[in-house]
């Protein structure tokens, strides 16, 4: 459709192309051109070739030599002469007046400023005050610490108390009943102990990974001291009583080596211990709310027990790492907020935050109960666990329990002594669009009482979520902050909306194929998206510019910009492997290959 | 001496009286009504205001019910003040505007048998002689009339003449631009001279300073017609317009000729200016001139008839005349048909055989039966140009389609309930419709377009898979025009060559030149 003036000089440098019939004489204006924003469609649908066409800039004021029909691409052949756009003009000032120009002194003398121009057109002159004196760097502000004491387990077995000695890990038996009866959906459960020489087990499709760690004495999560088992995670699969997968809707049922993408920050690492708790629940209740929830309910039976025993190890002789994480206040700095879009449209999508132990049940709120309104949570609630994630659908592109306590960009924006972090704002993903609009108008007026200078704002699965991440990235951005967006899109993904802020946008995709293959974590955000993020916030808050991508999704704009970073940093980064270092399973070779 | 030495004759007198009277004041204007009676197709009344109602030479209308509808016009629907069993005569007041609104007259010479809500039924037979009215004034006379847009607005005329221009311009809507309708047409070429001075009526009455003519160049014996008429006549022009759908739109016509863009929400008076259409100013010239309450009406009759698919022009047809009676004075229907549309081809909508004719009826088409397009997905683009969502739906019914997403033009702003275009006839550009359209996985799309807009959407659509249909596609093949698809003539007209009034000074040695306003224009100056 036929632009505004305004338009017109937003895109100077874009296509110029009829939106409708001209006749011969006529004097161009915007009223004549097409929208260029629909050009990809167009050429896409094969209605336009831009080869040769002349720039709007170029075109408006110009007249048109014959009468041309609608999306005729104008050329030089079809208007009387090209128009000088406003750059060229400045270019074009003769060598001789621009060495006048350029003849400018500006000398400080006894604290005075003085600028004196010869001639000159154009002059723009912009000169921060107050902070011309004072060249001292204000001060950095610890808020809170955050210490993981890190204990090794290297044997998982079944006695008759459950208990850590050593590096061995004794599991009660018959635990299975009381957590069974812990939960009226249950009605079985079954532990499974696998080791690395077991891998290649069948399993029912894993709802959840995540980390057996408890915090000493009184600690509240996101502070203090947490004790943290290394070598074992806790998994919970499960199916109805029918043998329906829970969340059946793309599961990773199948082979464990097969399935998993290994070292994935929600993933399970090679070599580690799994303690797999395979719940079946109830008929039919595998797609409501309380159904994986009671499963996940049931395996927290086990994983507290083990908490409760992890507690007694009082020999810190068995303590094989310390990592201490601090939370800095960073004046001065360019104050960002990680914006983390979580699931939260009922059903089985839900997400228990803020739990007394690390990735826990007890004293959680579910976020669909919350609102799924915004909710602040520092970095290093994140990292000690404060999500409990109940996600199922597309597992390879949700967010695992243990994705939060490794996540990435956190940790990254955490430990970059360039940017102010903050806080972690958690929104939940409603299910229906109006309140997706409610909390996404939240976490924009949470951005604004902030004063962030950038955003990031993470998402987790595709498609119905793309509406409210979309609409977070228009609040944040309708608000002058820099804002980048971070997804798993590729082709499956591709972005059903989109708005005028999303432009600088990074694509978590992994899969060879850009498509959501059902293996678990693997298109979620690593380090290597983290790292893209903030180049891209950086950029963006420093007022350079990211170029548009294409419009097809093209997986060497990743390449090139990792390539870009690394070159810019000195360190070499080394892309994360992919499904193609898996066996393929029948599932792949079958539905994706 | 001749017949048309005759008229030559008479034609120099009318000049020569009307610019007596224009000095002499309304009172003279009989003497101009008795000249008036030579145009063509006014002739059936021999003799002056006595003879009114003389029973008329030839009888073309037999006895039958006339419907007349109290709502003529926008605004309330009028009251009736006949009972059944009155008797009445062509002029009898019958009913009376409760609001905005105009007073209606019988039609015809009869009975009233019935008033039901919305209508007077009288049993009458048509009669050329009527009741004058009894108001000397002139501009109480069209009120009284009962005179309302004849173009299809139907807003009453007496409110839009209260209007004092201070020199501005009548516009006089000639475009005719629905295709098929030819009445007005009809109209100039046989009544120039009473139209001519309806026209001069309005200006003095608005205080206008110039009358202007818009009419589609196209039309050259009209136009030639025309400039016989106004030769003597300074402060009345012609402008042509090309020949594409919408040219008679208001504001088209406005913009056209004065070259000022008006608001969809904006009335030509903002413009300094009142467009009136061409019938409406012959029914004025009549109320005034003659006493002649506003109760008959100009129709073109077309389409799937007995005889051709022609148009026919029944003038002066009583009010109240069916559909069905004026079709079958045109010849019939022949066969099969699928609609009666009442209107244009763009504007029209589809009516029953005994919907009857009213002070805005154009047209009467019969169109051939509709496409099927056998239940296709069916993308609506409504405009202000074509017809609106009921009728677009109404179409898309008839051919069932099924429609499964509609879009509006750019350019189409709601006003009151009503689409109008910001621009009439130049396109905004549809690519992003088409587009639209397609995502919504239609294989068809109904559009009515205007000529400019439909080509645009010729550029995309087919290219995209998508099966364009017109609104007029039934009405055109019907008889035997090219569907309207692609644009092939120029949207811009030369204008017939016209003197500018430039003033220029010389004083003490300066030379100073006004020109208040003007295209192209070229000074030499041998110095």
């Amino acid at each position: 459709m036929s632009i505004s003036e305004a338009t017109a000089k937003e895109h100077a440098n874009d296509p110029a192309v009829l939106c409708c019939r001209a006749e011969e004489g006529t004097v161009l204006t915007s009223h004549n051109l097409e929208d260029p924003a629909i050009f990809d469609d167009l050429v896409d649908s094969g209605l336009l070739n831009l080869d040769g066409c002349l720039k709007i800039g170029q075109v408006i004021g110009a007249a048109l030599k014959k009468t041309c029909d609608s999306l005729t691409p104008l050329t030089v052949d079809t208007i009387d002469q090209i128009q000088e756009t406003q750059d060229n003009s400045n270019d074009s000032i003769p060598s001789s007046a621009a060495s006048d120009s350029a003849n400018l002194t500006a000398p400080i003398k006894n604290g005075t400023l003085k600028i004196s121009i010869g001639q000159g057109t154009d002059i723009h002159i912009e000169l921060p005050l107050g902070s011309i004196s004072s060249d001292a760097e204000p001060e950095t502000k610890l808020l809170r610490c955050l210490t993981r004491n890190h204990y090794k387990i290297t044997e998982v077995k079944r006695g008759p108390k459950t208990m850590i000695d050593g590096t061995t890990l004794t599991i009660r038996e018959g635990i299975e009943a009381d957590a069974i009866a812990s939960q009226e959906l249950v009605h079985d459960l079954k532990i499974d102990i696998i080791t690395p020489d077991m891998y290649h087990t069948y399993s029912e499709t894993i709802l959840d990974v995540q980390p057996i760690a408890t915090k000493e004495g009184h600690d509240l999560v996101g502070t203090g001291t947490t004790r943290v088992l290394d070598g074992v995670v806790m998994m919970v699969t499960g199916t109805d009583d029918n043998g329906v997968q829970i969340g059946e809707f793309g599961s990773s049922e199948g082979y464990l080596d097969e399935n998993i993408m290994w070292g994935r920050p929600g993933a399970p690492d090679q070599g580690e211990i799994f303690i797999k708790t395979q719940v079946t629940i109830k008929a039919g209740t595998n797609m409501e709310r309380p159904g994986p929830l009671a499963a996940h309910a049931a395996t927290d039976i086990i994983t507290e027990e083990i908490r409760q025993a992890l507690k007694k190890v009082a020999d810190d002789a068995l303590i094989v790492d310390t990592q201490t994480f601090e939370q800095y206040r960073r004046p001065g700095k360019k104050k960002v907020v990680v914006v983390k879009e979580i699931m939260g449209q009922g059903a089985m999508h839900d997400n228990l935050l803020l739990p007394l132990e690390p990735v826990g049940i007890l004293g959680a709120k579910p976020n669909v109960d919350l609102g799924n309104v915004p909710v602040m949570v520092s970095p290093l609630e994140v990292l000690d666990g404060c999500i409990h994630a109940l996600t199922c659908i597309g597992p390879a592109s949700k967010e695992m329990s243990r994705h939060y306590f490794r996540e990435p960009l956190v940790l990254e924006t955490l430990f970059d002594p360039e940017l102010d972090l903050c806080g972690v704002l958690l929104v939940g993903s409603p299910q229906i669009n109006a309140e997706k609009f409610y909390v996404s108008r939240r976490v924009g007026m949470t951005c604004e009482a902030m004063e962030v200078d950038g955003a990031f704002v993470t998402t987790e699965g595709f498609g119905n979520n793309h509406i409210d991440f979309a609409s977070h990235i228009e609040q944040i951005g309708m608000r002058d902050i820099a804002v980048v967006g971070l997804s798993f899109c590729a082709k499956q993904g591709a972005l059903v909306v989109g708005n005028k802020y999303m432009t600088h946008m990074v694509d978590n995709n992994k899969s060879e194929g850009g498509i959501e293959n059902e293996v678990l974590a693997n298109n979620t955000l690593c380090h290597e998206d983290a790292i893209r993020a903030i180049a891209m916030l950086k950029a963006q808050m420093s007022g350079s510019s990211v170029k548009p991508a294409e419009r097809k999704w093209n997986p060497d704009i990743k390449k090139n910009n990792i390539e870009l970073i690394s070159n810019v940093t000195g360190k070499p980064i080394v892309p994360v492997e992919n499904e193609t270092s898996l066996p393929m399973s029948q599932k792949r070779k079958e539905k994706y290959s | 001496m001749t017949y048309v030495q005759f008229c030559h004759f008479l034609y120099a007198s009318v000049y020569f009286i009307l610019s007596l009277t224009k000095r002499m004041g309304a009172a003279k204007t009989l003497v101009v009504f008795t000249v008036f009676n030579t145009d063509a197709g006014y002739s059936h009344i021999p003799g002056g205001f006595d003879s009114h109602m003389l029973p008329p030479k030839k009888k073309e209308f037999c006895p039958m019910k006339y419907n007349i509808l109290l709502k003529q016009h926008i605004g309330v629907p009028c009251k009736a003040v006949a009972a059944a069993g009155n008797p009445v005569l062509p002029g009898t007041l019958i009913a009376t505007p409760s609001g905005l609104g105009a007073p209606i007259h019988s039609s015809v010479k009869g009975t009233v048998c019935e008033i039901t809500d919305t209508s007077i039924i009288i049993d009458g037979e048509a009669s050329d002689a009527f009741l004058p009215l009894k108001e000397t004034d002139a501009y109480q006379l069209l009120g009284d009339a009962g005179i309302v847009g004849m173009g299809g607005a139907g807003f009453p005329t007496a409110v839009k003449c209260s209007v004092d221009l201070k020199g501005g311009y009548v516009l006089v809507n000639a475009a005719e631009c629905e295709p098929l309708l030819e009445h007005n047409m009809k109209q100039i070429r046989e009544q120039t001279a009473k139209t001519i001075a309806g026209l001069k009526l309005v200006m003095q009455l608005c205080h206008a300073g110039q009358g202007v003519f818009a009419i589609k160049a196209k039309h050259h014996d009209e136009i030639a017609t025309l400039n016989k008429y106004l030769k003597k006549e300074e402060h009345i022009s012609i402008h042509l317009l090309p020949d594409l759908y919408p040219m008679g739109e208001e504001r088209a016509v406005v913009r056209e000729v004065l070259g000022t863009l008006l608001a969809p929400t904006e009335l030509p008076s903002a413009a300094d200016a009142i467009v009136m259409n061409v019938e409406t100013l012959l029914r004025i010239a009549e109320a005034v001139y003659e006493k002649r309450p506003c109760i008959s009406k100009h129709v073109s009759v077309a389409g799937k008839l007995k005889g051709g698919t022609h148009t026919r022009v029944f003038m002066d047809v009583p009010l109240g005349t069916t559909a069905g009676s004026l079709i079958e004075r045109a010849g019939g229907i022949d066969g099969d048909y699928g609609e009666i549309i009442m209107g244009g081809p763009f504007t029209g909508h589809a009516v029953t055989l005994d919907t009857p004719v009213t002070k805005t009826t154009g047209g009467i088409i019969v169109t051939a039966p509709l496409e099927d397009l056998n239940g296709a997905k069916l993308g609506l683009l409504l405009c202000a140009c074509g017809g609106n969502e009921t009728r677009m739906k109404d179409l898309a019914a008839k051919m069932n389609g099924e429609v499964v997403c509609i879009q509006k033009c750019k350019q189409a702003m709601d006003i009151k309930g009503t689409l109008k275009c910001e621009n009439p006839g130049n396109c905004p550009g549809q690519a992003q419709k088409c587009l639209n359209f397609k995502k919504e996985g239609c294989t068809d799309i109904l559009i009515g377009n205007c000529s400019d807009c439909t080509n645009t959407v010729m550029g995309s659509a087919p290219k995209l898979g998508l099966n364009v249909h017109h609104q007029t596609d039934h009405i055109f093949d019907t008889v035997g025009l090219e569907r309207m698809r692609y644009l092939k003539q120029s949207k811009m007209v030369s204008e017939e060559p016209s003197t500018y009034h430039i003033e220029q000074t010389v004083n003490n040695g300066i030379l100073t030149i006004d020109i208040k306003e003007g295209k192209d224009i070229h000074i030499d100056l041998p110095l």
